[in-house]
């Protein structure tokens, strides 16, 4: 069975590099009501949370092994 | 609200991901057993999150920042009292008999227990309710993406089916198990930036407090009686109502929720999966309804230029007054806290919550019309391959069924207020059914058949009866509820109570069944092997605990 946590992973990973870069290219990104730059804090929590899933993913493959 | 390129690649990146999933699982599928019960093969984190996730709908995100919104911390009944004591419940009392009997939906497990007549109600009423449920819930999406980003409402609803459609098709019950992951994830993490944004911005919980009146503040403290809170909402309505019959209801008997369960890979597996997916709902509301509440104290802070940070939206009621417009509320805020970028995450958590919701139902009803109406009524004895080519071709069907109740449902929106409204309480007299076919080994067919009748019938003859808020009354008026939500209780209360009743007294007159047939359906008749080879933290009754406790904590500190 296809291991849920490689794609998922996978898919953290991107969208927390494409929030990440978003923010430094555009850092004025602001919505009305909120002061910080929202998009590099959510960003980095997505980037760790989906290495995150792709470690445990590959120490389950690994013991399986 | 306006979506920027970003936005756009965040959305193309999750189909993209979605249909892949589809793709990779295609080759997993080749008996029907895969393909409409996972082969009864999913890890236990992932069954436990699609358990929480196929009830964690948009209309739920929606309707629950609303709630939030009109009622304040009060909707956390709706998690702390009517869903975790439910849950635990399944875990530890029902999912033995459920995963044992090795029936492959719920009403197969009804003709085991019971007979053929019974099975054949549940699977039709079921069948019928999941195509308009997944109707609906297309339909919401059409609305909102026309609503707030000014989609075509055909365009919207036609290529997420068709999106929908692909994956279920590839990847039958996994393809969608994986994706109500994917999408429970998606939705924490689009949405609880937005909690901790908003809930910031006035002042934290205290703040909060500070603005609201007490009985938005306090969950119990103002239950006593239905006019003190903002619910209507009697002590008693609440809990047996609520608490006991809905909840139980639709957590222990709805094939949709059962079904998650059913798909994990061992007995000890099955039971943890409630109990496992109670530990991330009891702190749901935290991120779905605070928002909602923050908002209303937004409402009334002084922003630049003498307006206030926030305005409730508002919508031309009836007579062309002005009212709050709730269900706005959610969507309203994200265009106030979130700028380009995670506006996308949280765009794309609503519309992955749409589908999935859609996909659960479809999942649900290709099983129960190809194990319970076809392979019963239609044509039985066929070769596997038969039946899984059936599965596929009603996961056609049924996703064009629900496109069809889509266009009903924006045709005829008062047909569809009513039926969402009824598919609030037909579970309710069914959770009678189930208490007594897996704890009484005396109760009988006949008892169970005319019970769930008699059930069905008294909860239609209260709503008929009874009035709230200008709703129901439709043959005559005997009693005036303070609230639609005190009214629906209260329809469940007495649907429960008659089905029960009714199912003891014709089933103390009705032939009592071998015991030697009932075993492994009814408790006492079953040998329960659990907790083999589990370390002590995964022993049900240890998880149950650790989650009661946890649950009176939240419900004492916000009390």
């Amino acid at each position: 069975m296809l291991d849920l946590r490689v794609p998922s992973g996978f898919f953290f990973t991107l969208l927390g590099v494409i929030l990440i870069g978003w923010s430094y290219w555009r850092p004025d990104a602001h919505a009305p009501l909120t002061d910080v730059n929202v998009n590099l804090y959510s960003g980095i929590a997505m980037l760790i949370f989906g290495l995150f899933l792709l470690v445990m993913a590959r120490r389950a493959a690994g013991r399986s092994r | 609200m306006k979506l920027a390129p970003v936005d756009y690649v965040i959305l193309a990146t999750y189909f993209a991901m979605v249909l892949g999933i589809g793709w990779m699982l295609r080759k997993k599928v080749s008996t029907s057993g895969d393909f409409l019960l996972s082969g009864r093969a999913v890890p236990v984190w992932i069954t436990s999150l699609a358990f929480i996730a196929a009830n964690l709908g948009a209309q739920e995100l929606i309707g629950m920042a609303a709630s939030g919104a009109k009622y304040g911390i009060m909707t956390a009944h709706f998690y702390w009292v009517g869903a975790i004591p439910a849950m635990v419940f399944m875990g530890l009392f029902m999912m033995p008999f459920y995963y044992g009997s090795k029936a492959r939906s719920v009403p197969e497990y009804l003709k085991m227990r019971f007979d053929e007549k019974t099975r054949g109600f549940n699977a039709f009423t079921f069948a019928v309710m999941t195509i308009f449920s997944s109707g609906i819930s297309m339909y919401a999406l059409g609305l909102l993406l026309h609503l707030v980003l000014g989609w075509n409402f055909s365009t919207s609803v036609l290529a997420t089916a068709a999106i929908v459609l692909a994956y279920t098709y590839l990847g039958g019950l996994t393809s969608a198990i994986y994706n109500e992951v994917l999408q429970f994830f998606l939705i924490v993490a689009g949405f609880a930036p937005l909690a901790i944004l908003s809930c910031a911005k006035a002042g934290g919980w205290q703040g909060i407090v500070s603005r609201l009146p007490s009985n938005m503040t306090h969950s119990w403290a103002h239950m006593g009686s239905a006019s003190q809170n903002p619910m209507g909402v009697e002590l008693f309505g609440m809990v047996a109502g609520l608490g006991f019959v809905l909840s139980f209801g639709y957590w222990c008997t709805n094939f949709l929720v059962v079904q998650r369960a059913m798909a994990a890979d061992s007995m000890s597996a099955a039971r943890r999966t409630p109990l496992v997916g109670a530990i991330p709902k009891m702190f749901l509301p935290f991120i779905v309804i605070l928002p909602g509440i923050a908002a209303v104290a937004l409402a009334q802070m002084a922003g630049t230029g003498g307006a206030h940070l926030y305005e409730l939206p508002m919508k031309l009621g009836a007579g062309g007054v002005p009212v709050k417009d709730y269900d706005q509320v959610l969507t309203t805020l994200m265009a106030k806290f979130y700028p380009a970028g995670i506006l996308g995450v949280g765009l794309t958590g609503l519309m992955a919550s749409f589908m999935s919701g859609m996909a659960g139902n479809v999942t649900a009803f290709n099983t129960v019309f190809t194990y319970d109406i076809y392979q019963s009524y239609i044509r039985k004895g066929a070769p596997d391959r038969h039946y899984l080519t059936v599965g596929r071709m009603t996961t056609i069907v049924g996703v064009a069924l629900s496109i069809g109740a889509a266009y009903v449902a924006q045709h005829y929106n008062n047909i569809m207020d009513l039926l969402q409204f009824v598919f609030g309480f037909v579970n309710a007299p069914l959770f009678a059914t189930f208490l007594l076919g897996m704890f009484w080994k005396r109760a009988t067919a006949n008892g169970a058949f005319f019970g769930l009748l008699t059930g069905t019938v008294a909860a239609a003859l209260t709503w008929g009866l009874t009035i709230a808020e200008g709703k129901g009354g439709v043959f005559g008026q005997i009693h005036t509820f303070p609230s639609v939500m005190a009214q629906n209780f209260w329809i469940a209360i007495v649907a429960f109570t008659s089905c029960f009743l009714v199912t003891v007294v014709v089933s103390m007159v009705t032939q009592r069944r071998k015991e030697s047939e009932l075993e492994g359906l009814v408790y006492g008749l079953t040998k329960i092997r659990h907790d083999e080879g589990a370390k002590w933290y995964q022993r049900p009754v240890v998880l149950a605990v650790f989650v009661l406790v946890v649950a009176v904590i939240l419900n004492v500190w916000f009390a």
